[in-house]
């Protein structure tokens, strides 16, 4: 086949073409990335572990989480439903997580026990650092999947929803 | 006492219009008569049908409008005017844009602020920001209706296959629009809103999470969101919808009005099977004795013929611009009825700790919150919806049914007819009949639809 100067650049506007667009895209994605705080180090320190009394969930807002205690096992349970993103407040009189958006039901310990959620609450990994509790924001554990019940135990009382 | 008007003016004459006229009376006419009216507007204005064609063509505005329109065209119900009607609401929505612009500053800790010293301090700043909510809202309906209409007419089908694609690619901008929107008034309801329907977006396979991330700038909605969320509703978006808007425009025009063949004032292509050429001398006929203009006749085999029955066609000016600007300021005058009527909700600041009960996306994804609710997010929020936004984009090549006639075309109208049903029930399901943790409820106890 004939390779002369026309067929030349016939060819490399095209192949020019296809790698700027191709650098362009890749720019673009890159720069759009999220930015990572600065400072940031991902771990966040929770106190002394009896401050937080079995059968309750208590509200951590520098981490957005909730730290429970099922029997005397701790969690660092995220506020975020897996489902769609609500933020799943703990209801105290059923002793349950329980998610306002799509009414999915959480048990104290982050496990699925009813509603649209595709597994249970996610959680960050907890670790005991000179007597106190040490959240590890960096690090995302998912959610138990459907059918865990370990800390499952009949609600204490009636749901927070109007309508459950 | 009246001059003689006798006089030429022969600045005017050009070689469109070589005849000498004479030069109307008064000022104005003399005005628009002189050489700085021509320098701007290039040609006089002539109420002669060739001066308003002369007009269309060189009108930077005027020539988006064909010369003259089949008189069927100018019927109401030929298309309801919702093509038209969504373009006005688009041209209200960038002027009432542009005004909300100089008093919103897109920042967490502001833009709350703005939107209250809006409500209280701006003049009239309540007003043009209800003005663009209803806008928005309505634009959202009209054109869902504009894409109804067309399909039920049968008008995606040969040659305008690609009229249709670009038509859906609006709509979905005009979503796009719409949702981006939707956050900047950085309130409980729009962060809500917004954050379920973000979420949808990390069940795409593989990608979700970058994607997410992508869209929202972070794991969270947060500062980078409003920004990204910002800079796409009053920069990128308009671009796109503006160029892709002109583009579906000038297919219009350039495919043609879809009426149907054959009719009077048709610009159906080739049908010279249909043509007896007669040999007396006499008007050429079609078999059903129907008149037609012969233009010439190369052989017996060949025949070069213009399908134009009886021309009925009328001018563009002022026929269909008079009823454009009757409609269009029929839909102003309803987004600015709407707007002293009914004030856009403002809740309570954004609290990302704190998820009001029912958290519910923007009316037109309800439908698919409630679809959410039901099935695997997988297959509601992702397959689903990506199923049915391909088939229709590729319903041109798809449905290769070249009729238009309803009864024609059955199956087509079936199952679009159902997944309509669909989407509407599902809609109303999720807008009314849904309250605290997606419980059921009826409406008329308890209403938590805001818009």
């Amino acid at each position: 086949m004939k390779f002369d100067r026309r067929r030349l650049l016939e060819k490399g506007w095209k192949i020019g073409g296809g790698l700027l667009a191709a650098a362009a895209g890749w720019t673009s994605w890159d720069l759009l990335q999220p930015l990572k705080p600065a400072g940031a180090t991902g771990k966040l320190k929770l106190g002394s572990p009896s401050k937080f009394e079995p059968g309750t969930a208590t509200f951590v807002n520098a981490g957005r989480l909730w730290v429970s205690n099922a029997d005397g096992h701790l969690f660092a349970i995220s506020q975020k439903c897996p489902h769609l993103g609500c933020r799943v407040p703990f209801c105290e009189s059923s002793g349950r997580f329980e998610c306002p958006c799509h009414g999915s039901v959480f048990d104290i310990g982050g496990e699925w026990i009813s509603g649209p959620s595709p597994r249970g609450l996610d959680q960050h990994p907890l670790t005991l650092e000179d007597g106190e509790l040490v959240a590890d924001l960096g690090v995302h554990i998912k959610g138990p999947d459907h059918g865990a019940a370990e800390y499952l135990s009949p609600p204490l009382g009636p749901s927070c929803s109007e309508g459950g | 006492m009246s001059k003689s008007t006798t006089t030429v003016d022969h600045s005017s004459q050009d070689v469109l219009e070589p005849e000498a006229r004479p030069v109307p009376e008064g000022r104005v006419a003399r005005l628009q008569h002189g050489e700085t009216w021509r320098s701007i507007f290039r040609h006089p204005h002539l109420d002669t049908p060739r001066g308003r064609a002369l007009q269309s063509f060189s009108n930077v505005f005027l020539h988006i409008y064909p010369v003259k329109v089949p008189s069927r065209v100018l019927k109401l119900r030929y298309s309801w005017r919702l093509g038209y009607i969504a373009s006005v609401l688009f041209a209200v929505l960038l002027v009432t844009g542009i005004y909300l612009m100089f008093f919103y500053t897109p920042s967490v800790t502001a833009a709350y602020g703005d939107m209250q010293q809006l409500r209280t301090g701006v003049g009239f700043g309540q007003l043009i920001r209800n003005v663009h909510r209803w806008s928005a809202h309505l634009m959202v309906l009209v054109v869902v209706l504009h894409l109804v209409r067309v399909f039920y007419a049968g008008a995606y089908k040969r040659p305008r296959q690609f009229n249709w694609v670009l038509g859906v690619s609006l709509l979905l901008i005009t979503l796009g629009f719409s949702f981006t929107g939707y956050l900047l008034p950085w309130d409980q309801l729009s962060y809500w809103a917004v954050t379920v329907g973000t979420n949808l977006i990390s069940y795409v396979p593989v990608l979700g999470k970058q994607l997410s991330d992508l869209l929202i700038g972070g794991e969270q909605i947060g500062q980078a969101t409003l920004l990204r969320f910002y800079s796409l509703h009053v920069a990128v978006l308009p671009v796109a919808l503006g160029l892709l808007l002109m583009v579906h425009i000038w297919r219009v025009r350039k495919d043609g009005f879809a009426v149907k063949r054959g009719e009077v004032g048709s610009f159906a292509e080739g049908s010279t099977d249909r043509l007896v050429v007669t040999s007396s001398g006499a008007e050429p006929a079609t078999e059903d004795g129907q008149r037609v203009r012969l233009l010439g006749v190369v052989d017996r085999e060949s025949v070069t013929a213009e399908e134009r029955l009886t021309d009925d066609t009328v001018f563009t000016w002022p026929h269909m611009l008079v009823r454009h600007v009757v409609v269009g300021l029929g839909t102003v005058a309803t987004v600015l009825a709407l707007g002293v009527l009914f004030a856009a909700p403002l809740r309570g600041i954004a609290n990302p700790n704190e998820t009001p009960e029912p958290a519910k996306a923007p009316w037109y994804f309800v439908g698919l919150q409630e679809l959410l609710s039901r099935f695997d997010p997988l297959v509601a929020g992702i397959f689903v919806p990506t199923a049915l936004v391909l088939v229709l984009v590729f319903l041109p090549y798809i449905d290769r049914n070249s009729a238009t006639e309803a009864r024609n075309r059955k199956v087509a109208i079936t199952i679009f007819s159902i997944v309509l049903a669909a989407v509407i029930v599902l809609t109303v399901i999720g807008a009314l009949f849904r309250g605290p943790g997606w419980q059921f409820i009826t409406p008329w106890d308890h209403n938590y639809l805001e818009l």
